[in-house]
């Protein structure tokens, strides 16, 4: 699971806000008064002890405005997750020009993270959370733990998710988030940048709405929750970066249950299962099924983006034995476990069409298939089943490690014997 | 005889703990009988009509005296004194506790034995000639390539949830002692034009609800290629075998609907791919495990025969056994003998501890430490000392197991039926008991010769009624008990399918109508050397119809 | 008219539900359900579905004859004997074999 803990120690300021109550302290500004609010928190309640962490994004301009107007060397943290649009690191040098921004302070993530967690650089492919969290989280808290308090930009109705977005809020470790836009609708920010003249993000008129990490940001379509482009086929909607009202951390997993298995964890699913009616064209991060594919063969090359093949009982994985390399991932359907068939499609993927991308098995997968699945080559699980979770997670799956028969890539020969007698490679 | 090294001893060994985790896990909920059910199957254990029962594997039929003493202590300790043997060369036990399971299985690791793979639809136990390594007509030992079949299909991770189960049998003997055309794949021993050693594969057959002789799907596979044309096979089916319909998924159904030229096509298709792979057989592996299957040390014994015809008037049961019991052996001086688990009014195939204990002593002490058990559901002492066979049927005769009935008319292959089975339909064991007391007679079972019955309580077939000369199948109509009776079967080389000649008897009508056929044999017979069999392929079915039904 | 019966999962043993709700061994306890009860049987299998502790769990029917129970199939009737040849008791419940819905 995310472990999104802001380090564990902090000071404890907030007898003041306690003593004027958090409700009246919203009752207190009108709701289109975000540079109130702001003032409010620099100036009184917080003064040196808050700061702002902006993303620089599409709409990361009218709060950055507010800031200015009330205080140009207020600290602002960027994430410079290292994976950010050129336009947006661009954009950055803009607004601090534009508005006369002091303190900017890029935050970068620990080269030591990034060369154990994420070496290859595809981390967000495969575990957007962990990556979130090595990038923004982890250098976050590192600066912002000792603060009373900071800014945000999220406003009530950026997604549907957030609800109620009061103007601030106290988290459970008494600190106080500073929201001053939790009132404003886009209407209002698009009418506050075109009211002051404010400087877009340049990606934001080729159609991006919510801008984040490039991998993560894609083209939001018209009419479209703005961000939805964030994580686009990802289940995720929150970086992690954010607190809820009641000051628990805000898990953007928490709605959604890790169900795949994978290196000896659980962890995010970048993909969602394939719905009838799914263009083949513009897809991603779906399990296209084999007959779909072989139908819609050029539509699916086309495609650019990231995309698996499902493979069913009955399925022939030869037809697709030439276009395996397109799919970055390869989903054995066991309708039931009593259902062998995927053994044998996922031996001849793995062991005659060479497939050396995820290959997952999904359906009904439990406990005591998950060995006989392995030695075939399957490397992923995803496992709805609570005791056969459970069981992984603890590492308790009873299995027999020894084998007679010579199957799949991931096997040892025993011995001066290497005739059938098996061991399998430590942790396969 | 094989014998485990630390690698097997391993193997049991996990696979005993990996079960006793899944007992547990049933036990907590964790697992719920549906999927329970097929680990338990895959091990062995069933749920019957009044108990669980345990399958315990006697691999291609051989085991030595321990073993079989392990047997009598699971019988004694964890059961009600006694074991029943089946058609697949293994042992059941009909009454064991779920908790006992894992000791039960912990115990027979303890002596190289195992349940693995007895049921579940998966590869089941290899099974091969009940004579195996001794016979006199033999081409080959069939129990090297056997034992290697075995582990190449213990917990095979591809095919151990195929779309039903697959019994693989095979013969190195020219005379087919193990109804390998009525298995799923059948392999025989032959030699090549180049004078090579190797099989002919035959695919497809079964009995169960839709009987079908096994058909050559080639005429020539070589040890070293056998694996991979094998695993090939197990491929095709696989991928391909009908899972829509629990009663169309052997892969006799998927060989009777494509045809044999192409499940050939599609099994050649896939050796193309394998041969020559890592399942080719290195000749020092057949070799190494060929030496556990040495030939015992012989003595060189004046005596070579025994005169039958004298012992027949000295002492007649004593000669009668020596006539029905002995089977030609390789090795001068030396006979492999039945020992009939078919007593007049007994349970066919059933054995009790103390018998079980005895005839592992007789094993030890007269047949180099080695047991078989027949697919006849005998047990078979496959190297003993023709100067020997007086002290053998000696202590035959203490246990009550020296009926000199081998292949006669009260050798009777008998499912357990109606009285044990969850699935049967009528009982089966009454009837063998029944005809066995009818046909007691010494006199009459000779004069009658060699004619097998073969009872099933089910269209199942555990019982081979289709391929008995003359076949009993329990059904039910009614809340009644009937027993339609075939004929004309034969599980040898000379593979037939009985005939269903009219409507069913009840059970009390049926000693009688098989009387009938019978007298009919007899009475048409060209001479008392035209066996049964014979006679009726001679004189087709409607004597025997008119001895059943009459002339109306 | 019908009676619920099924394996005690632990020693296997043969049982029928009877009217307290008990899993027992003799058939003559058996609870009967009639036509009108078809709500109340269905109770008592999910019921018993969910202690996972009785397996091939089925509904059996039967004919009363002067207060006797007597299933109409064979095999019942074989179940609530045991095994007529070889002749043997059946099996029995050990004391964690007792379970109620």
């Amino acid at each position: 699971m995310l472990d999104l803990a802001l380090s564990p120690i902090r000071q404890h300021k907030p007898d003041k806000l306690r003593q004027l109550g958090i409700m009246s302290l919203n009752g207190m500004f009108d709701e289109m008064d975000g540079a109130g609010v702001l003032r409010q928190a620099v100036t009184e309640l917080l003064p040196g002890d808050i700061a702002i962490v902006s993303s620089f994004g599409a709409d990361s301009v009218v709060l950055l405005h507010m800031v200015a107007e009330v205080d140009r060397t207020l600290p602002v943290y960027f994430l410079e997750t290292g994976k950010h649009f050129p336009e947006t690191l661009a954009y950055v040098e803009t607004l601090k020009r534009h508005l006369g921004l002091a303190n900017v302070i890029a935050l970068h993530p620990d080269p030591s993270d990034v060369a154990r967690f994420d070496a290859g650089g595809d981390l967000w492919e495969t575990d957007p959370d962990s990556c979130c969290h090595i990038r923004k989280t982890e250098p976050l808290d590192a600066r912002v733990s000792g603060l009373g308090g900071w800014v945000t930009g999220r406003k009530r109705f950026q997604t549907a998710e957030r609800g109620v977005l009061p103007h601030f809020e106290l988290t459970a470790d008494d600190r106080i988030k500073v929201n001053p836009l939790a009132y404003f609708s886009d209407a209002d920010i698009t009418a506050y940048k075109l009211k002051y003249g404010l400087p877009e993000h340049p990606l934001y008129s080729k159609g991006y709405k919510s801008i984040g990490c490039a991998p993560c940001t894609s083209v939001v379509a018209e009419g479209e929750d703005p961000r939805a482009g964030r994580w686009r086929g990802l289940n995720k909607k929150e970086c992690g970066i954010h607190f809820d009202f009641n000051g628990a951390i805000a898990k953007p997993m928490a709605a959604q249950e890790l169900n795949l298995f994978k290196d000896g964890k659980f962890i995010a699913d970048p993909f969602r299962p394939w719905v009838e009616g799914d263009d083949p064209a513009a897809a991603r991060y779906t399990h296209i099924p084999l007959p779909v594919f072989l139908d819609n063969r050029d539509a699916v090359l086309a495609n650019p983006h990231p995309l698996g093949l499902l493979v069913s009982p009955g399925d022939k994985v030869e037809l697709a034995r030439g276009d395996l390399d397109r799919f970055v991932s390869i989903a054995i359907n066991f309708p039931a476990f009593t259902d062998g068939r995927g053994y044998s499609s996922a031996r001849l993927l793995v062991e005659r069409y060479g497939y050396k991308g995820e290959l997952r098995a999904v359906g009904d997968v439990l406990h005591d298939q998950i060995s006989h699945m392995r030695r075939c080559g399957i490397t992923a699980f995803v496992v709805r089943h609570e005791p056969t979770k459970k069981a992984l997670i603890e590492g308790k799956l009873a299995t027999v490690d020894i084998f007679y028969q010579p199957v799949g890539l991931t096997e040892i020969p025993l011995g001066t014997r290497p005739f059938l007698r098996r061991r399998a490679v430590e942790n396969a | 005889m094989y014998r485990y090294d630390e690698f097997d001893a391993a193997f049991v060994q996990e696979r005993t703990a990996q079960f006793s985790d899944q007992v547990a896990r049933r036990l907590t909920g964790d697992l719920n009988e549906d999927q329970f059910r097929p680990l338990r199957l895959m091990n062995g254990l069933y749920l019957q009509l009044h108990a669980y029962m345990l399958r315990i594997a006697v691999p291609y039929g051989t085991m030595n005296a321990r073993q079989m003493r392990m047997l009598a202590h699971i019988a004694r300790t964890y059961d009600r004194g006694y074991g029943h043997f089946t058609t697949r060369q293994n042992i059941q036990f009909n009454w064991p506790k779920l908790r006992d399971v894992p000791r039960i299985l912990a115990d027979l690791a303890s002596v190289e034995m195992h349940s693995i793979q007895t049921s579940g639809n998966c590869i089941r136990n290899i099974t091969t000639d009940q004579f195996a390594g001794a016979a006199a007509d033999e081409i080959i030992d069939p129990r090297p390539v056997a034992e290697i079949l075995r582990q190449w299909s213990s917990l095979h991770p591809e095919f151990s949830y195929l779309p039903r189960k697959f019994k693989i049998a095979m013969t190195g003997a020219t005379a087919d002692r193990a109804a390998i055309r009525f298995h799923d794949i059948g392999l025989q021993a032959t030699t090549s034009k180049l004078g090579e050693i190797g099989w002919q594969v035959w695919v497809g057959g079964g009995l169960g609800r839709t009987p079908m002789i096994g058909k050559m799907i080639s005429g020539f596979v070589p040890h070293e290629h056998l694996l991979a044309y094998l695993e090939s096979i197990l491929r095709v089916y696989n991928r391909y075998g009908r899972r829509d319909n629990k009663f169309k998924a052997r892969i006799k159904i998927l060989v009777h609907e494509e045809g044999l030229d192409s499940i050939r096509q599609q099994v050649e298709e896939e050796f193309a791919h394998l041969k020559g792979g890592v399942l080719t057989l290195p000749q020092e592996e057949l070799d190494r495990i060929t030496r556990y299957f040495a030939q015992p040390d012989y003595e060189l014994v004046n005596q070579t025969t025994v005169d039958v015809a004298r012992e027949k008037i000295v002492n007649p049961p004593y000669g009668r056994w020596l006539e029905r019991n002995l089977n030609a052996h390789r090795q001068p001086g030396y006979v492999s003998v039945t020992i009939s688990l078919k007593p007049v009014g007994g349970a066919p195939g059933d054995a009790t501890d103390t018998q079980m204990d005895a005839i592992a002593d007789l094993a030890e002490r007269y047949s180099a430490n080695e047991l078989r058990v027949s697919h006849e559901q005998n047990i078979v002492l496959p190297h003993v000392k023709v100067t020997d066979l007086p002290a053998v049927y000696a202590a035959l005769v203490d246990q009550g197991l020296a009926d000199g009935n081998a292949g006669q008319i009260t050798d009777i292959i008998c499912c357990p039926g109606l009285d044990f089975c969850a699935l049967a339909n009528a009982r089966s064991i009454p009837l063998a008991q029944e005809l066995t007391r009818k046909f007691q007679s010494p006199e009459r079972q000779a004069e009658i010769g060699d004619l097998k019955i073969k009872i099933s309580g089910c269209i199942n077939a555990c019982g081979h009624h289709h391929v008995g000369h003359i076949g009993i199948l329990g059904v039910e109509k009614k809340g009644t008990e009937l027993y339609q009776i075939t004929v004309g079967g034969d599980a040898t080389e000379n593979a037939a399918i009985g005939d269903i000649l009219g409507h069913g008897f009840v059970a009390d009508a049926v000693p009688d109508a098989i009387e009938r056929l019978v007298d009919t044999y007899i009475a048409r017979r060209t001479s008392a050397d035209e066996p049964f069999i014979t006679a009726y392929r001679r004189l087709g079915k409607e004597p025997f119809k008119e001895a059943l039904y009459g002339n109306a | 008219m019908e009676i619920l019966t099924g394996n005690e999962l632990m020693s296997g043993a043969t049982v029928y539900l009877d009217r307290d709700g008990r899993w027992v061994e003799e058939l003559q306890q058996a609870r009967i359900f009639g036509n009108e009860d078809l709500e109340a049987r269905e109770a008592a299998l999910a019921a018993t579905r969910k202690t996972l502790r009785i397996v091939s769990l089925e509904v059996e029917t039967v004919t009363l004859r002067d207060g006797i129970i007597y299933p109409d199939r064979i095999r019942e009737r074989i179940r609530a004997e045991g095994p007529t040849a070889p002749r043997f008791d059946r099996q029995h419940l050990d004391e964690d074999g007792h379970v109620s819905i």
